[in-house]
């Protein structure tokens, strides 16, 4: 791939593609055995879109973040299903050299702002040179003026920025440049975790703006990682809730959030006085989430949790089925219309 | 000193202080090396305490037997006068460990005080103690104390100590200061000024007790340091080859009396290294033990 | 720079106050000393036939201040002579104090430097690997050699040694630093320097050797759980990059160990050279302390104290280079 494609990165999406997740769980070896931190999920990202994925801290879904790069970290591992990928297939059987190639230039993962992503001993130019020899750029020149013109765009100094450490840099021109970082090699899925996190209000509206502009111009797959639903409302198209492991809800956006059909959907929204208007009306949700130990084996992972609590939820897992716009897995949304609809194809019961 | 429990930690409260022992024993039980060390321990305690009242003085010499082999009568043999080797070894564990222990009581005094001082006060007196205590750390001190040698000879184990103690706070008063400026950012001092607590009480009694644990560790590495500082001392043979101690038995075998170029005479250089091994090994283990009563998040693994 | 100069100006200040503290040392001792050397060295020439203004400057060449002064007159002579690094005679050989000093430091320095760069490169990679491996059986054995070997001192260590491969099983010299039999610069005279010098750097590396292993195995520990390398993977950077970005993070704190590490070794070097009878500037100290030859004494004291000194500089100058945070602190805002 030149980087004279990654110049005039086609328009409207129509080339970019789509992540398909199939069945995927990963385990962490603990000492009470290999407990799941990622359970059977399904899900697509389609492709030219921002799929925001929401959860609490211990939800998974930065393993399932990292299970895209095939680079869950030990102790954890996949123990099955696949992450297909258009133009690249299975991710998960990839390994070495192939699996190294795809991170970076496939695929980009933009951390989290309040970690601190770059070498501390070099400065952002010279961590630039270096991910091009990582990925056989030829024309390194060519690379350098592409970041800097990334830079320009999300309003920084390129030369300025390249010359400086990280030191140097305040937490939203990290953010920005790990952006870049992710982009510059042409990356047409990108990966975004708690892309937002740690910055202050207007930082927050300025990296998110970056987004969705920066997504639309190329056309990208993007998936952003958040427990802000905020931020999932002002960037995304899809919007994915995890808990426990396991995805409880998910559709475009605007359905998920004007008219939440799970629980714990519900309570989330509830929580946050700047989607509902009224700080009085802002009600936390009670309880815990649940960590790797104290996920049920049987049942519903949210039923602690949760006011519409019935006996079959104790028993038997819910799986995702259709209601309207969006998929839900929960009893109670099922009983209260018998005929919301059939199980999707992707929804089978494992159970 | 005997079973690790540090002096700083005592509460007032017996059951807290029941449940304490009962979490000591626990670790020591998960190891046994660690029942080894504090085994070996209180054997040293007792062998320096009791020991050299068994022997009669002079120590009796076997003037037929000059630097017998090991045999049952002399475990380690003798040495150049025929005196039993293993009997020079109990007779001076004395001046070792007493040294020992009153270096590591003046070490963590001197490095607890100024920097529990230097991190509570601040400015510019901290600025001030810090030079002092960087001066402390760098200045090299066995050339120091080979020097002052030629005009006093350090005889009694109060003279050793408090040199050594002298020499050795720095960096134990740094740690402490670091400690100290945590907890003040901790809010720790504050709170406590709110509160209307005296400066000794926010000291003693807010500050002290959540570094006590760590000095508590400190004064035992620092018994170690201090063990091997004046036994070397000694071993280098500047200072008058008197009394009786570890350090003097390994000069004079390795200067005097060429254990190291006759094989036979081996056994008298390595008895009083292979006390202090067992030492090193005890307190090190002893150590190892405190470390997970004060930290209990390792007792997981 | 500015901040780089301030740095430097520090450590420099620094330096000065330890070197007066050491004179000042010197000077007490030298004064209290029982027999008041200098002032029996002004007697003893009175008495062969010198006037007294010929034996006052004959004593005040060899001890750098007058015997027959004030005690602060004597003082500020004494500091002020050694300031110039003008260091006086041996009263034993009656040489001038810097050469002996600079024949001894050869002795030292050489070995000192080989055995703790051999042991810092050796700590080093062990060090790493035992970080890598931390969670299995062999990097666990690393990590315990390396803190059993802390905790041994450098004199064990020797004596260990040289019973093992001097007496026991006699391959290699124990004495001495070459076969004074030989003509200085022939091929045996050089391969006996070698031959002699290996108990001692084998010493010197095999007792600092523990201290780095440790330190650089709980550096990289702390490097590999950083964000910055989990970011590097993910970003495909190639193995070798990710390895020196690691390996230069780690080492940054080694600097420190290592300038902290330099007065133990030297204070080792006393010991390594006494057991091996090696002529460096630890055995002169030594021999000089025996002879009561004070004027060697304090050369030796201070030579010392200003290589501490020294090292210290030169370890922070390589850190401020190294470390982007440090070196351009203060350039910008």
């Amino acid at each position: 791939m030149t980087l004279a494609t990654a110049a005039h990165a086609p328009e409207g999406g129509t080339t970019a593609p789509a992540v398909r997740i199939r069945d995927l769980t990963v385990v962490y070896k603990t000492p009470a055995g290999e407990l799941p931190a990622v359970s059977e999920i399904d899900m697509d990202l389609p492709a030219g879109t921002i799929t925001g994925l929401v959860g609490e801290s211990g939800s998974g879904k930065s393993t399932l973040a990292l299970s895209l790069l095939n680079a869950v970290q030990p102790p954890g591992r996949i123990s099955s299903g696949t992450v297909e990928i258009d133009g690249l297939g299975d991710v998960v059987p990839l390994q070495g050299d192939k699996l190294r190639r795809v991170r970076g230039g496939q695929i980009g993962y933009v951390f989290q702002a309040a970690q601190n992503s770059l070498n501390p001993l070099k400065t952002v130019g010279k961590q630039l040179l270096d991910l091009g020899r990582s990925h056989d750029v030829d024309d390194l020149r060519a690379l350098v003026s592409e970041a800097k013109e990334l830079l320009g765009r999300m309003g920084l100094d390129g030369a300025r920025v390249l010359d400086s450490y990280q030191h140097e840099l305040s937490g939203g021109m990290r953010q920005r440049v790990g952006i870049m970082l992710a982009l510059v090699l042409n990356a047409h899925v990108v990966v975004l975790d708690e892309p937002t996190t740690a910055l202050d209000m207007i930082t927050q509206a300025n990296i998110l703006e970056i987004i969705r502009n920066i997504h639309a111009e190329r056309g990208l797959t993007t998936l952003v990682i958040t427990h802000d639903i905020g931020v999932v409302a002002e960037v995304a198209d899809q919007l994915a809730v995890m808990y426990g492991g396991r995805i409880v809800e998910r559709g475009p956006v605007r359905s998920v959030l004007g008219e939440p059909r799970h629980p714990y959907t519900q309570g989330l929204i509830r929580a946050i006085p700047r989607l509902t208007g009224d700080i009085d009306q802002a009600r936390a949700l009670p309880g815990r989430p649940p960590t790797l130990g104290t996920i049920p084996e049987r049942g519903c992972v949210f039923r602690d949790r949760c006011e519409l609590r019935m006996s079959v939820c104790d028993t038997v897992e819910p799986v995702l089925e259709r209601h309207a716009d969006q998929l839900v897995a929960c009893h109670a949304v099922a009983g209260q219309e018998p005929d919301g609809g059939a199980p999707t194809d992707d929804g089978q019961e494992q159970t | 000193m005997t079973s690790g429990a540090p002096t700083g930690l005592s509460t007032t409260r017996g059951d807290l202080r029941r449940n304490f022992w009962r979490g000591v024993w626990r670790v020591l039980r998960r190891k046994p090396s660690r029942l080894l060390g504090v085994a070996l321990m209180l054997m040293f305690v007792v062998m320096a305490t009791a020991g050299p009242m068994l022997y009669q003085r002079p120590l009796p010499r076997d003037p037929d037997n000059f630097f017998a082999p090991p045999s049952l009568q002399h475990p380690f043999g003798t040495d150049f006068q025929g005196v039993d080797v293993l009997s020079l070894v109990v007779v001076g564990s004395r001046y070792v460990l007493l040294t020992a222990f009153i270096t590591a009581v003046i070490t963590v005094v001197l490095g607890t005080g100024i920097g529990l001082f230097a991190g509570f006060r601040r400015g510019r007196l901290d600025a001030v103690l810090m030079r002092i205590t960087d001066i402390n750390l760098t200045i090299p001190g066995l050339p120091i104390l080979l020097v002052l040698s030629t005009v006093w000879q350090f005889a009694s184990p109060w003279e050793m100590g408090l040199v050594l103690g002298l020499l050795g706070w720095g960096a134990l008063a740094r740690a402490v200061r670091s400690q100290t400026l945590s907890l003040r950012e901790r809010g720790f001092i504050e709170a406590a000024r709110g509160l209307g607590l005296s400066t000794p009480h926010i000291v003693f009694r807010e500050l002290l007790p959540p570094i006590a644990p760590y000095i508590a560790m400190n004064l035992l590495m620092s018994l170690i340091l201090a063990v091997w500082a004046q036994v070397g001392l000694f071993f280098l043979g500047v200072m008058p080859v008197i009394g009786e101690n570890w350090g003097v038995m390994l000069n004079r075998a390795v200067f005097d009396f060429g254990a190291m170029t006759t094989a036979a005479r081996l056994p008298y250089m390595l008895a009083p290294l292979l006390a202090l091994l067992l030492l090193t090994v005890a307190i090190v283990l002893v150590v190892d033990a405190m470390d997970e009563v004060f930290n209990p998040r390792l007792r997981e693994e | 720079m500015k901040g780089f100069a301030r740095r430097l100006a520090g450590q420099l200040a620094r330096g000065l106050v330890m070197v007066w503290v050491v004179l000042t040392f010197t000077f007490v001792i030298i004064s209290i000393m029982p027999g008041d050397p200098v002032r029996a060295e002004y007697e003893n020439l009175l008495q062969q036939g010198y006037s007294p203004e010929q034996a006052e400057a004959q004593a005040a060449m060899l001890h750098r201040f007058r015997p027959t002064g004030s005690v602060f007159e004597q003082y500020v002579d004494y500091v002020g002579s050694l300031l110039r690094f003008d260091l006086g005679q041996s009263l034993y050989s009656r040489v001038d104090v810097a050469t002996v000093l600079a024949d001894a430091a050869k002795w030292t320095v050489i070995p000192v430097l080989l055995g703790t760069v051999l042991s810092f490169g050796l700590g080093v990679v062990v060090g790493v690997y035992a970080a890598i491996k931390r969670s299995s059986k062999l990097g666990d054995m690393l990590t315990m050699s390396g803190s059993l070997l802390r905790g041994i001192p450098d004199f064990v260590v020797g004596l260990l040694l040289a019973s093992i491969f001097a007496t026991l099983w006699p391959i290699l010299p124990r004495q001495g630093a070459v076969n004074i039999l030989y003509e200085p610069w022939t091929v045996e005279y050089v391969l006996s320097l070698g031959y002699h010098a290996i108990l001692p750097v084998a010493t010197y590396t095999i007792s600092a050797y523990g201290g780095f292993i440790l330190a650089m195995k709980s550096s990289v520990v702390t490097v590999l759980g950083d964000d910055f390398i989990l970011a590097a993977e993910l970003r495909g950077m190639k193995r070798s990059i990710i390895f020196r970005y690691i390996a230069r993070n780690a080492i940054l704190p080694l600097f420190t160990v290592f300038a902290l590490s330099v007065a133990a070794v030297f204070s080792g070097a006393i010991f390594i050279e006494r057991i091996f009878n090696y002529p460096g500037l630890g055995m002169l100290l030594i021999d000089s302390i025996g002879r009561r030859d004070i004027t060697v004494m304090a050369g030796a004291l201070l030579l010392i104290t200003v290589a501490v000194i020294i090292a210290n500089i030169v370890a922070d100058l390589f850190y401020s280079v190294i470390d982007p945070r440090i070196r351009r602190a203060g350039d910008r805002v």
